[in-house]
């Protein structure tokens, strides 16, 4: 995207300008969104997304600003603006006299797509679109079907003056249903939504015509459900997506975007038993084409996976440069932004808590009166004060040890540092789902998961 | 390219092959100042702007949208565009354009020294962190964006505006004793010289503080008092369903509902996107619609949709005015200013004083407008404060909730998620509380 002599030009000048650190992020992304509705494709549009920022760090200082422009002219003025908004602009400084050798590393194609986009074309897409939308009319009482494709190719050049030059192509595919169904004036949606870093081979390990029907179950659940009952009570967590809970409650905590300013409830407690010793948290940047997952960060360097807790014990955060330098704790790999409009921050990539050896029945066998929350939908936290939430998007009672009838509006609340301390059983059932996180550096695609998991107690929000 | 060049270029090379076309372009200036500690942690300072394209061929639409202005990313914009209007299935069109003018909406509304902005972000900052029960400050800062907007198309549409906003808010921790709470709030205004740093940050710590000490809330029904900020949030689910292209699509309850009842006679709903001071006016909208205020609920008898010409044509009704599109998206419907009208008639007895929705992306449904939220609160009786209330959450239906508001405050305030939602202090007979 851009020559080496060009960003070595705008870094070299950013020295000269005063900044101690410097660092080019550039990035053209095709996106391409296609939305069919009753049997019919109604929207599709293709975008191409196309821009850099710069950011300069001045001790812990940090100025940053973004341009479509990606000529000379265009990333000069953007330095140029910087410089003066800092004030730094003719502190020049003689650290900028040098080269700056490139370390220039080949990504390895960890999660190169098996279908290229050129492969299939549109009327492909539309097609399997269509057999999503066919396979949740599974009832009369379905009265609406979306089904959508998004897809994303994202090329990244990320260049510093540590002499860091990283490429990466990033692809990933995600499939939307969204079924509506209806009965008399009582209306319901169910969702399903499985996303990969991968191309269009997504639809052979997500069958279109199966996630549909997922979604159109879920919705028909929903329509029979009762209002779920409101107290509290102890709470089966599903696999997969119920991993989004921890992703609220804890991993957010864990960032040193809110961890460096002791803002998270978690800060200083390195070594600490935190959480119920059946706990251990990862945070896994490699897992081989997960939703959230990258070659090298947002800032250039390798992901990783970072134990977080160990059976209950505070093993890490995750760490940024800014965060490094606010905190000392080792980069990790975790700065993650939306596109070239954010600057980055630690961020969550694929987090979730590792299996048991419990068996799922033995979980629900074990609760006399309790919610059963199968599907997840999203939630959201104050670190500073652990307060969190999320909604039960397909719920269940337990009674004595038995699943029984599906309930619904179930909104789990808390405090995290409490509620994960309350965690007192984890199944073998382990298995991630990709969502959408927003934070300060925008919104990342992450995975979270988990096994089933049993909490004592849970402040369940329904109808009182 | 400039943006200029690309959207002539654009036009012409539409009208070579046939093809209607509409393009909207969008060139945005966005300065953020985030101080912490005393000084300024983060300073963004940017442009960034495109080219949303929209296409009709063969009678029905196809988008596509570029960043990159070269005459090649041109072209590839045209001809994704027209593929994916010849793969679509739906009847579709560009209305017809007539010449909407240049517009400046803000005007000199931004230009104080970079300077004096500087100060004022530090000063919130300074002024969050002057209260003994402060544990940290996360930031305070000040933000402005300046918007450039034109919209041509073939079939002779043809208008610009400039528009802005700036804001000052910030972010941080009071404790007392063990009981700790995160606050967050930002005030915008058309204006710099209308923000306040000290009166912002005042407000912040004591909206905060307000909160510690908290005891839990047993589970229950109770009446229920929203805060303008609270209310702002059901605004915005409820602005789903008042959308004509969420009711097309399936995804609105109220369909065939138009000249029911559908809230309590106190409630009257109006988007006014000609609002003098309005934090979202606007003088057309993305199909160049010209801007007109809607009263949407009028003393709580459904009187409209939010339309935008495509979905006005569908169901038979008048054309609101409320298409909505970014250079990257596809044609929407949405509000400008959406308000709830003052009263005045609310007097505060017993009850929860809901001060904030936490959660509402995930707990409430805009398609079925069912809703579980955690909430903060307040204990009221005997018409004031008694003590925090937390750990617990409110659910109900918002149409439900609509009927049951019977009395409503007599100042509005504003919040900006996406459009503006304005609302007073409302009163809502009984709401189910799930807590201890």
């Amino acid at each position: 995207m851009l020559s080496p002599d060009l960003v070595e030009t705008v870094l070299r000048q950013a020295l000269e300008g005063g900044a101690d650190f410097a660092e080019i992020y550039a990035e053209r992304s095709r996106k391409r969104r296609m939305t069919v509705r009753s049997g019919r494709l109604e929207e599709a549009i293709s975008g191409l997304d196309y821009g850099a920022g710069l950011r300069l760090f001045f001790g812990t200082e940090v100025v940053y600003a973004y341009t479509n422009q990606l000529t000379r002219e265009g990333l000069l003025e953007a330095l140029e603006t910087l410089l003066r908004a800092k004030g730094a602009l003719g502190q020049v400084d003689e650290r900028g006299a040098g080269g700056l050798d490139f370390r220039k590393a080949s990504p390895k194609g960890l999660h190169t797509p098996k279908v290229p986009y050129g492969e299939k074309d549109k009327r492909y897409r539309l097609e399997r679109l269509l057999e999503a939308e066919a396979g949740a009319r599974i009832a009369p009482e379905i009265r609406q079907v979306e089904a959508s494709l998004q897809e994303w190719e994202q090329e990244v050049l990320i260049a510093n003056t540590e002499g860091t030059w990283a490429e990466e192509k990033r692809v990933r595919t995600r499939l939307f249903v969204l079924a509506v169904a209806q009965e008399g004036t009582e209306v319901q949606t169910g969702y399903a939504a499985p996303g990969k870093s991968v191309g269009l081979e997504l639809f052979d390990l997500f069958p279109p015509k199966e996630v549909g029907a997922k979604a159109a179950r879920q919705a028909l659940t929903n329509l029979r459900a009762k209002p779920a009952p409101a107290g509290t009570m102890p709470v089966v967590v599903g696999n997969a997506f119920g991993g989004v809970i921890f992703h609220e409650a804890l991993g957010h905590l864990l960032e040193t975007t809110s961890v460096a300013k002791k803002a998270s409830v978690l800060a200083d407690r390195l070594g600490e038993e935190v959480a119920s010793p059946a706990v251990t948290y990862i945070d896994d940047g490699t897992l081989p084409h997960a939703w959230g997952s990258t070659e090298v960060d947002d800032e250039g360097r390798p992901t990783e996976r970072t134990v977080l807790i160990e059976r209950g014990i505070l093993k890490s955060y995750m760490v940024d440069r800014l965060g490094h330098l606010l905190t000392g704790y080792p980069m990790t790999g975790s700065g993650r932004r939306q596109d070239y409009t954010f600057a980055p921050t630690s961020r969550m990539r694929n987090t979730f808590i590792a299996p048991g050896d419990k068996e799922v029945e033995d979980l629900i066998a074990s609760v006399e009166f309790g919610l059963y929350a199968k599907e997840l939908g999203g939630g959201q936290v104050k670190p500073g004060s652990g307060e969190y939430n999320f909604a039960v998007q397909e719920g269940y009672l337990i009674r004595k040890g038995r699943l029984e009838e599906p309930v619904r509006g179930a909104m789990l609340v808390g405090k995290g540092p409490e509620t994960i301390r309350k965690v007192v059983a984890v199944a073998k059932d382990w298995e991630n789902a990709p969502g959408m996180c927003g934070s300060l550096s925008g919104m990342v695609p992450v995975e979270v998961g988990q096994p089933h998991v049993l909490v004592s107690e849970i402040v369940v929000g329904g109808r009182a | 390219m400039t943006l200029e060049e690309a959207k002539r270029y654009l036009l012409r090379r539409a009208r070579e092959l046939g093809l209607q076309a509409e393009v909207l372009f969008q060139e945005e200036r966005e300065l953020s100042l985030r101080a912490r500690q005393g000084i300024l942690e983060e300073i963004k300072e940017a442009r960034q702007g495109g080219i949303g394209l929209r296409v009709v061929a063969q009678g029905r639409m196809g988008y596509a949208y570029t960043e990159e202005l070269s005459q090649e990313a041109l072209e590839w914009a045209l001809s994704e565009a027209r593929d994916n209007a010849l793969l679509a299935d739906k009847e579709s069109f560009i209305p017809p354009g007539q010449t909407l003018g240049s517009h400046d909406l803000l005007g000199e509304g931004l230009s104080a020294p970079l300077e004096t902005k500087k100060q004022s972000a530090l000063e919130l900052e300074r002024a969050l962190r002057e209260d003994p029960r402060t544990r940290s400050v996360l930031m305070g800062s000040y933000m402005e964006k300046e918007v450039r907007v034109a919209l041509s198309s073939t079939l002779g549409t043809e208008g610009a505006f400039r528009t802005g906003l700036a804001g000052m808010g910030g972010s941080l921790v009071m404790g007392d004793g063990p009981s700790l709470k995160q606050g967050w709030d930002f005030k915008l205004a058309k204006e710099f010289h209308l923000l306040d740093p000290g009166r912002t940050a005042l407000e912040i710590r004591e909206k905060t503080a307000r909160h510690l000490n908290a005891r839990p809330l047993p589970t229950g029904r109770y009446r229920a008092y929203l805060e303008p900020k609270a209310m702002a949030g059901l605004l915005l689910v409820l602005s789903r369903s008042l959308s004509a292209k969420s009711a097309l699509e399936g995804k609105s309850r109220l369909l065939n509902r138009l000249g029911e009842r559908i809230a309590s006679e106190w409630v009257t709903l109006v988007d006014d996107p000609t609002l003098e001071k309005g934090l979202l006016s606007r003088p057309f909208d993305a199909e160049g619609t010209p801007a007109r205020r809607t009263v949407v609920v009028e003393k709580g008898i459904f009187k409209t949709f939010l339309h935008n010409a495509e979905t006005a044509r569908t169901l038979s009704q008048e054309n609101t005015g409320h298409a909505f599109r970014t250079y990257r998206g596809i044609l929407d419907v949405a509000p400008t200013n959406l308000y709830l009208e003052p009263v005045g008639n609310l007097r505060l007895e017993k009850g929860v004083l809901i001060t904030e929705f936490m959660g509402l992306h995930a707990g409430a449904n805009p398609v079925s407008l069912d809703f579980s939220l955690q909430a903060l609160g307040l204990w009221v009786e005997e018409g004031e404060a008694r003590y925090a209330v937390e750990n617990f959450a409110v659910a109900g239906n918002l149409l439900e909730l609509l009927q049951a508001i019977e009395g409503l405050g007599d100042r509005l305030e504003w919040e900006v998620m996406g459009a503006a939602f304005g609302s007073p202090l409302v009163a809502v007979a009984e709401l189910s509380f799930a807590g201890a």
